[in-house]
């Protein structure tokens, strides 16, 4: 319920972000460091830009690379393990295999060497890593799938005659549904937290308005007192954005696992 | 193939390992190489290194020279990493002086929340529906979804700089030279915030994770059996159910890794902290390629053994993984 709450508020925020921004978070025109004001909500930074107009970008950006990546690798997903499950043999031997190996290399390693040596758009960043990401959605799908796929109603389905892709349409794409929504959310959360830490790490094109960026200027200034309107808001925003997105994931494992729903 | 099934199932995990092993060596040797036109001048020109022509040439030489990628792994092998821009010295030599301080800070790290969590977890799933347990369960959920750069930047500010109890960066307060023991104090001192903001960061997922299972090992048979026995109950709780909780943290563990090497990353950046994650922001912001590939490639194999020991592990503590097909 908070988890809904929160989304809502976040979800707002996301998309009037470009409406509530009072001014251009690029305009770098304002006395730099100065405190906030009626003009400036949370004052202004090192480089004379509105820290509040920043901070709208920042979430919005955040929101978006989660969003695309989460679904790019969900979609990924979801297709291979249908193949996989539905053709089995040699795919699925090939594609499982291909799995295991993704699982085992850290995804952030191969995003920081892209990202140093080409300086790759978001884009093109959220698509690498949905690329590297795909594999326990695509398990998850393979297991269900095969437990469909034996089930009395497609045994029937194809004892009167229903074509592969008509049972894979009709049955095992709505009856697997569950599993889209939690893989989903694991990967929209991870993608998230990825884009903030590489932000923060300096990974990112500079001009592009992050929160982790934000954090991470903030940061050298610890220690002149503008922390409170500079360093906490883009940290509070961070914080829950991703606190979200985990209270959503996990209500929603909860509401689809009935042997967890026990334990709680 | 029929006669050993565990040494089918090791020798596949075997095989993708070092298959994913080759594969980020690939991808660190040929990624430099891909780069279109002179990057050297490109990528430096906007930078903070100056480079003088000489060394300009030497790093031209470096990315263009013909060099085999069987070169390139003996090379890596024998700590032949080539040479870091940004701090005029060999690349081995700044990875050997920060690695020491990432172990130390991850591997306590890791080991205490590990402990923590398990002991937690189980008590709270044997003290069910209590109010603590019901506080204790809420505040965990909510500190699970708070990433590391929030708790970090957070007991920063508290700890660092409003109260000044704690130093803010470092690993041990500089020229100064302590004895033994003022030095270990010392360097606790420094440890104590990043630690604790990475504790604070794998503490709740244990602590979740094994109270769920352990609510799910308290409802078996074999707990009722052992219970009708008269078994003391510490007993019933560590010999009998925990054991069986215990699995599940370890499988989580190598599923999450990914998510912690950033974590981790990033919990060294705020802290200044002088292990392989700092010096790896370092390099990034001095675009020191070299130093980055290095760094890349060295904590990609670290993390890939790691796993591998896991799964090990997993048979170790779970005789049915062994002997399942």
């Amino acid at each position: 319920m908070t988890g809904a709450g929160l989304a809502l508020l976040l979800a707002f925020m996301v998309a009037a972000g470009p409406w509530l921004a009072l001014h251009n978070p690029h305009d770098m025109s304002f006395q730099p460091l100065s405190p906030p004001s009626s003009e400036h909500w949370l004052g202004v930074n090192d480089g004379g830009m509105d820290i509040f107009s920043e901070l709208l970008h920042g979430v919005r950006n955040t929101v978006v690379f989660g969003l695309m990546t989460g679904i790019t690798a969900l979609v990924i997903g979801v297709v291979i393990g249908l193949v996989c499950a539905w053709f089995g043999g040699v795919p699925d031997h090939f594609l499982m295999r291909l799995a295991d190996i993704l699982l085992a290399i850290p995804a952030v390693m191969i995003l920081i060497l892209v990202a140093a040596f080409f300086r790759p758009s978001p884009l093109t960043l959220g698509l690498i890593l949905a690329a590297l990401s795909w594999p326990t959605t695509a398990k998850a799908i393979r297991a269900q799938a095969l437990v469909v796929k034996k089930g009395v109603h497609v045994q029937a389905a194809r004892q009167m005659g229903a074509s592969g892709a008509y049972i894979i349409a009709r049955h095992l794409m709505p009856e697997l549904f569950p599993l889209y929504l939690i893989g989903f959310a694991a990967k929209a959360r991870m993608a998230m937290f990825m884009e903030a830490s590489l932000s923060f790490l300096g990974l990112f094109d500079p001009s592009r308005k992050s929160l982790g960026m934000m954090i991470s200027y903030a940061l050298k200034y610890y220690y002149l007192d503008i922390w409170w309107n500079w360093l906490i808001p883009p940290i509070l925003c961070l914080t829950l954005l991703i606190m979200t997105v985990t209270f959503l994931a996990v209500s929603l494992e909860k509401a689809f696992d009935p042997r967890l729903k026990e334990a709680w | 193939m029929k006669e050993n099934p565990k040494r089918m199932r090791r020798g596949q995990y075997l095989l993708a390992y070092v298959l994913a092993a080759l594969v980020m060596m690939v991808a660190s040797y040929s990624v430099p190489r891909w780069l279109p036109g002179d990057f050297v001048t490109a990528m430096y020109s906007s930078s903070h290194v100056t480079l003088n022509a000489e060394q300009e040439a030497d790093l031209r030489a470096y990315y263009t020279q013909r060099q085999g990628f069987g070169r390139y792994v003996v090379d890596f092998f024998t700590l032949n990493w080539g040479y870091s821009y940004a701090f005029l010295t060999p690349i081995s030599g700044l990875i050997s002086e920060a690695l020491p301080w990432t172990l130390l800070l991850l591997g306590s790290a890791h080991l205490l929340s590990m402990i923590l969590g398990f002991l937690a977890g189980v008590e709270a799933a044997w003290r069910r529906g209590g109010v603590i347990e019901k506080a204790g369960v809420g505040s965990m959920t909510i500190l699970e979804g708070v990433p590391e750069i929030g708790t970090g930047v957070i007991l920063l500010l508290l700890f660092a700089l409003h109260l000044g109890w704690l130093p803010a960066a470092g690993a041990e307060t500089a020229y100064v030279t302590h004895s033994a023991g003022r030095w270990i104090l010392d360097v606790v001192r420094h440890l104590a915030l990043p630690l604790a903001t990475l504790i604070l960061a794998y503490f709740p997922g244990n602590f979740l994770l094994t109270r769920g299972s352990m609510v799910m090992v308290l409802k078996e048979q074999f707990i009722e059996t052992a219970r009708a026995k008269g078994l003391p109950s510490l007993r019933i709780r560590y010999a009998h159910a925990a054991r069986n909780a215990l699995l599940p943290m370890v499988t989580r563990f190598g599923l999450r890794i990914a998510f912690m090497v950033t974590g981790a990353l990033v919990v060294e950046t705020i802290y200044a902290y002088p292990g392989l994650g700092t010096l790896l922001f370092n390099a990034i912001s001095m675009r020191d390629l070299p130093l980055i590939q290095g760094i890349v490639l060295l904590s990609s194999l670290m993390v890939l053994f790691v796993n591998l020991a896991l799964e090990f592990v997993y048979g170790w503590i779970d005789p049915r993984v062994k002997h399942a097909s």
